[in-house]
């Protein structure tokens, strides 16, 4: 390097620039590193910030007042959204507020997230709706109290392009006549569950919002006249009807009139469907890119796959549960050169031949399932292996015949892997692992239940595989507190561990994990060697940890609790059922963890039903979902009860 | 009394018929036939007789109405109708073998003119010819048992003549059937049978019944031969004695479309069809619905359906507009521009929550009992009805009741009709009610 260039420090790089490499990071860790080197680079975060995700309330009006170019606010994570708050928020830190520098925090929001906000009420949406006028998405799913109050609401919001709102179960027609009639510029609307919907609410809002591209009516009672209401949408590209039961054959025919720019539909799991309904979309739409017939067919029919194969430019095709006639794969390689992925998982028919004649057609495939497809070996694998060079997801689940041959293929021509799923492949050894950790780039892989490895097969993941993000060893037995300890000094990204039933694993073995700083998501169910000190380590080193599984984990003892407790802040869901917990630990447990949204506390031995009324005072505040001993709904007091009812939590007696 | 005459006609008519025919077909017993004719002849000159003795007698007191005539008039009417059933079980008893031709004939005229001296008016059968005013007259009264009343109340000849020619002329096809004019027979009930509270009389006592099968159990009472299985059966079940010829009725309202005057005419496919009609088209409507007191009805089972939804099913429009139907309002909210559908405000009112269950339990009992009140008004409603129900019938005091107790809701069962435990159980279905009285207060904010 020049020498000049040396004095000057990387400050001197101007604002641009600097931004442009802020935007060049994409992980969370990276920008909160780059924010923390110095004021300037804080200057930069705070201007740039687009897009912010918070888990504590009460430092949202500070980071509000902090990032003034935000396009994107998440408050999915954060239990204790209310109206009161939003209208305290638009009060403080809004237009009526002169403490802010930048101006008004709502004014450039286009996305809002409030997924499972139960807190949110309509007039807190509707404040929201109001001060928000470039707002253009807003996912409300699995706001389960939802209705039409909270919809009318949202269609204050007249900009909107998208709109989620999966099982808000009370919306109903009326709900969704107010959005069809107030956004009439919707794009994309996703009505998953929303039962209460019927024909005509699906009718008027085709009729009103004729830009809708994308439509997911799934799980719906909805009729063919849905059917024959949407095939209307001329802009449409993408239709989900998953496990809609009251559609059929007919309803397809209007859809291969219609919607004459369809690219992707899912007809999975309905039930009143057969081929030759899908013989009317493929024949309405030879530009279809997905189709997704997962469960819905009993039998691949030639005349279906004689209409398939004019499907050019496929990319993505599902017909999971099918049987399969072996020659329809040769007539998928030979004519859908194109695709990108195919599930044929739990197919009959599945062969190690018909998958070398597809595999030599469809060399760019991407995804592949076959999980259950108990049929094809290694000689299958091998092909794969050879042809698609680009494979990035393959799902082998409950293929037993399996062995380190079919691993050796992959880990010699597949390099580009990122997830595998070996679970319940019995044939998955250690020198198996050892084939597969040539793959580098993977970050997910699955082996439950796969019995014959052991801490060795482990290390050779730990060492080679640096990018893994989630591993499940579920049941996998041969594994101990030394595979972890090479693991946690492996894989220092690994986000998501399951170790449920892995007996072996003892305290020395959680003070390994303890050093896995992004680990997120632990499962560790019936690990019934280790006590309160190994959940403490666990607690004290991941500072992350959101999601944890302690069920039947019966030698913890109150000490671990106090830990988690004091340290796992962070922590949305836990379990403990089973456990050995006490009424004061649970108490602090269910009163310390501020983020805790969702705790399942059945048979819980030691505490008493005074223990888990005040367990439930000290939450009831944040807590969205908790289960509980159906014994118990009669011994708490109807306060309780009647407030955990009025914060939208739901109470599942078991 | 002129209307005695003139059925003798047709009875006399239909046995020529029967011999005609009788001659023709192999398949029955003639001895056991002749002996129902000479009894039927014999029956037939007994009253030609009372008839004489009637006529006689009406010189004497003329315009003064005498009690005795009465009882003659009905005994008169009893011993025809009696008459008529036997004619009808004897011509029965050659049906099974005519049974063949039947349903061939009837695209045919000229087939169906040998059979349909009886059963088909506008059949123009060599047989017939000179016949066929009466033939008509006839083959209603075969055709429809009950239908009795329609000679004995009027002088039908009009009618029958109008029938004939309208028979013939009748060029148009109904809209809703495509049946050819002519293979159906059209009946014509007057008014007041229309409005009688009965459809079904007994043959000797003359006694009134709503349904046959109740008539068929009354039967029994008058004699063994009632008695027998066949005589109890279904009448359409029994072997063929009632023929499957198609029946349509006319209205008897002149220049309704339902008339067969009328020259799109239109028939109507059931009694059933002709007493709702013309009801419906063409009297007062009476029955004022006790909650929203402005629709009325002229069939009490409409205001019974009617009151099942009224002040239920609000669908309510952000113009103010109210529909009953829920379909109604999305179609109309799909045509204009900004409308949309309103919310009920009680949902509003509710607190976030599980309060909202409670809240709306709370509300709902409230508009339950307003619905309460409302019906308690009920007393008063009911006597406006049945004073307007006196306007609707004042021609014809007699059948003053009569169209409530059609409607299986005799006048002591009137009462209970609004009552008010059924306003109670709707009462969880009812918030819809209040929350469009709550409307305008909903559409400040």
């Amino acid at each position: 390097m020049p020498p000049f260039q040396s004095n000057k420090n990387i400050l001197s790089l101007t604002e641009d620039l600097l931004v442009r490499i802020y935007e060049i990071l994409v992980s969370e860790s990276d920008r909160k590193s780059f924010r923390l080197a110095c004021r300037e680079f804080l200057r930069i975060d705070s201007l740039t910030r687009k897009h912010l995700r918070i888990l504590r309330i009460e430092f949202l009006p500070v980071l509000l007042h902090k990032y003034p170019r935000l396009q994107s606010l998440d408050l999915s994570a954060c239990p204790r959204i209310e109206d009161g708050v939003v209208s305290l928020l638009l009060s403080q830190v809004g237009p009526a507020s002169n403490s802010l520098r930048f101006g008004n925090w709502t004014r450039g929001l286009k996305s809002l997230v409030l997924s499972r906000a139960t807190g949110l009420r309509f007039s807190g949406l509707e404040m929201l709706a109001r001060a928000c006028p470039c707002l253009e998405s807003v996912d409300v799913s699995y706001c389960c109290g939802f209705g039409d109050r909270e919809a009318a609401a949202l269609s204050f919001a007249v900009g909107l392009r998208e709109l989620n709102m999966d099982k808000c179960l009370g919306l109903t027609d009326v709900g969704l006549a107010k959005i069809a009639v107030g956004c009439l510029k919707l794009e994309k609307l996703s009505l998953k569950w929303c039962m209460e919907i019927t024909d005509l609410g699906v009718d008027l809002l085709c009729k009103k919002c004729v830009d809708l591209k994308f439509l997911d009516v799934s799980y719906l009672k909805v009729t063919n006249e849905s059917l024959h209401s949407i095939a209307s949408l001329l802009k449409l590209e993408a239709l989900g009807l998953m496990a809609c039961p009251l559609i059929d054959d007919v309803g397809l025919q209007f859809i291969e009139r219609g919607c004459p720019l369809l690219k992707a539909i899912d007809v999975s799991r309905c039930q009143g469907l057969s081929s030759s309904g899908l013989m009317f979309v493929v024949r309405g739409h030879g530009n279809l890119l997905e189709l997704n017939a997962g469960y819905c067919l009993s039998e691949l029919s030639t005349a279906l796959l004689h209409q398939i194969k004019n499907l050019k430019h496929l990319e993505v095709i599902r017909i999971d549960g099918a049987r399969i006639p072996e020659s329809s794969f040769q007539v998928i390689s030979a004519n859908c050169k194109s695709l990108v992925e195919i599930g044929v998982s739990k197919c009959v028919g599945v062969t190690n031949m018909g998958l070398m004649r597809l595999v030599s057609g469809c060399i760019n495939l991407r995804v592949l399932n076959l999980t259950c497809c108990h049929s094809i070996t290694d000689a299958a694998i091998s092909a794969i292996a050879n042809s698609c060079r680009n494979l990035v997801c393959l799902k082998l689940e409950s293929c037993n015949m399996i062995t380190e041959k079919g691993l050796c293929q992959l880990g010699s021509f597949c390099l580009l892997l990122e997830e595998i799923d070996l679970t319940d492949c019995c044939g998955v050894n250690d020198k198996g692992l050892e084939y597969l950790s040539r793959c580098s780039e993977l970050s997910c892989l699955k082996l439950g239940l796969c019995s014959n490895i052991s801490d060795k097969g482990l290390s050779y993941i730990s060492s080679n595989c640096k990018k893994i993000h989630e591993l499940d060893l579920y049941r996998c037995t041969g594994i101990g507190d030394d595979g972890l300890d090479s693991l946690s000094s492996g894989c220092k990204e690994l986000k998501k561990l399951n170790l449920s039933y892995c007996n072996e694993v003892s305290d020395r073995g959680l003070g390994y994990i303890g050093r896995l700083e992004e680990l997120c998501d632990l499962e560790m169910r019936a690990l019934n060697k280790i006590t309160g000190v190994g959940l403490e380590s666990v607690a004290a080193g991941c500072k992350r940890l959101a999601d944890l599984d302690l069920k039947h984990c019966e030698k913890v003892d109150d000490l671990g609790f106090w830990a988690l407790a004091y340290y796992s802040r962070n922590l949305r869901q836990i379990n403990l059922s089973y456990c050995a917990i006490s009424d004061m630990a649970l108490c602090l447990v269910m009163g310390n963890l501020t983020r805790l949204q969702e705790a399942k506390l059945v048979h819980l031995c030691n505490v008493t039903v005074e223990g888990f009324e005040l367990a439930l005072r000290a939450c009831c505040i944040r807590i969205k979902k908790v289960k509980l001993l159906a014994t118990l709904r009669f011994m708490l007091s109807a306060e309780i009860l009647e407030t955990l009812h009025a914060r939208g939590c739901i109470i599942r007696w078991d | 009394m002129l209307s005695d005459n003139r059925i003798k006609a047709p009875v006399q008519d239909g046995v020529v018929n029967q011999l005609v025919q009788a001659s023709k077909v192999q398949d029955w017993d003639p001895s056991a036939m002749l002996d129902n004719l000479s009894f039927l002849e014999q029956k037939i000159h007994q009253l030609q007789d009372l008839v004489h003795l009637i006529i006689g007698r009406k010189g004497q007191v003329l315009g003064r109405p005498d009690e005795l005539v009465v009882q003659q008039q009905q005994l008169v009417t009893a011993d025809l109708t009696s008459i008529i059933v036997q004619l009808i079980s004897t011509a029965g008893s050659l049906l099974p073998s005519g049974k063949h031709t039947l349903p061939a004939a009837t695209p045919s005229l000229e087939q169906s003119g040998q059979f349909g001296g009886v059963v088909f008016p506008s059949a123009q059968g060599p047989l017939n010819d000179g016949f066929q005013p009466q033939n008509a007259g006839g083959s209603k009264v075969s055709g429809l048992p009950n239908s009795v009343d329609i000679s004995r109340k009027n002088g039908n000849e009009q009618n029958h003549i109008i029938e004939e020619h309208e028979l013939k002329d009748e060029e148009d096809v109904e809209e809703g059937e495509s049946l050819i004019p002519g293979t159906y027979e059209i009946l014509q009930l007057e008014k007041e049978e229309i409005l009688a509270p009965h459809t079904h009389f007994c043959t000797i006592c003359g006694k009134g019944f709503k349904r046959d099968a109740n008539l068929r159990m009354h039967m029994r009472g008058h004699g063994d031969e009632y008695k027998t299985p066949g005589a109890l059966a279904k009448p359409n079940k029994e072997s063929g004695s009632e023929p499957t010829i198609i029946k349509r009725y006319s209205c008897p309202y002149t220049g309704c479309k339902r008339n067969k005057d009328h020259k799109k005419f239109q028939p109507l496919k059931t009694i059933l069809c002709v007493k709702n009609h013309y009801k419906r088209t063409h009297c007062d409507k009476s029955y004022i619905c006790s909650r929203c007191n402005t629709k009325k009805f002229s069939v009490i089972a409409d205001l019974k359906t009617h009151e099942k939804h009224c002040g239920k099913d609000k669908w309510l429009c952000s113009c103010g507009t109210t529909f009953s139907r829920k379909d109604k309002l999305f179609g109309h909210i799909a045509l204009f521009q900004g409308h949309t559908p309103a919310i009920p405000l009680e949902e509003a009112k509710a607190p976030a929550g599980p309060s909202d269950q409670g809240d709306g339990n709370q509300s709902t009992n409230k508009v339950g009992s307003m619905n309460f009140n409302f019906s308690s008004n009920v007393s008063s409603e009911s006597e406006v009805q049945s004073s307007t129900d006196i306007k609707g019938s004042i021609d014809d005091p007699a059948g003053y009741f009569s169209p409530l107790s059609f409607d299986t809701c005799n006048f002591g069962g009137f009462h209970e009709f609004p009552r008010p435990p059924f306003d109670d159980s709707e009462s969880s279905l009812a918030f819809l009610l209040s929350g469009s009285c709550n409307y305008p207060q909903k559409s400040e904010d």
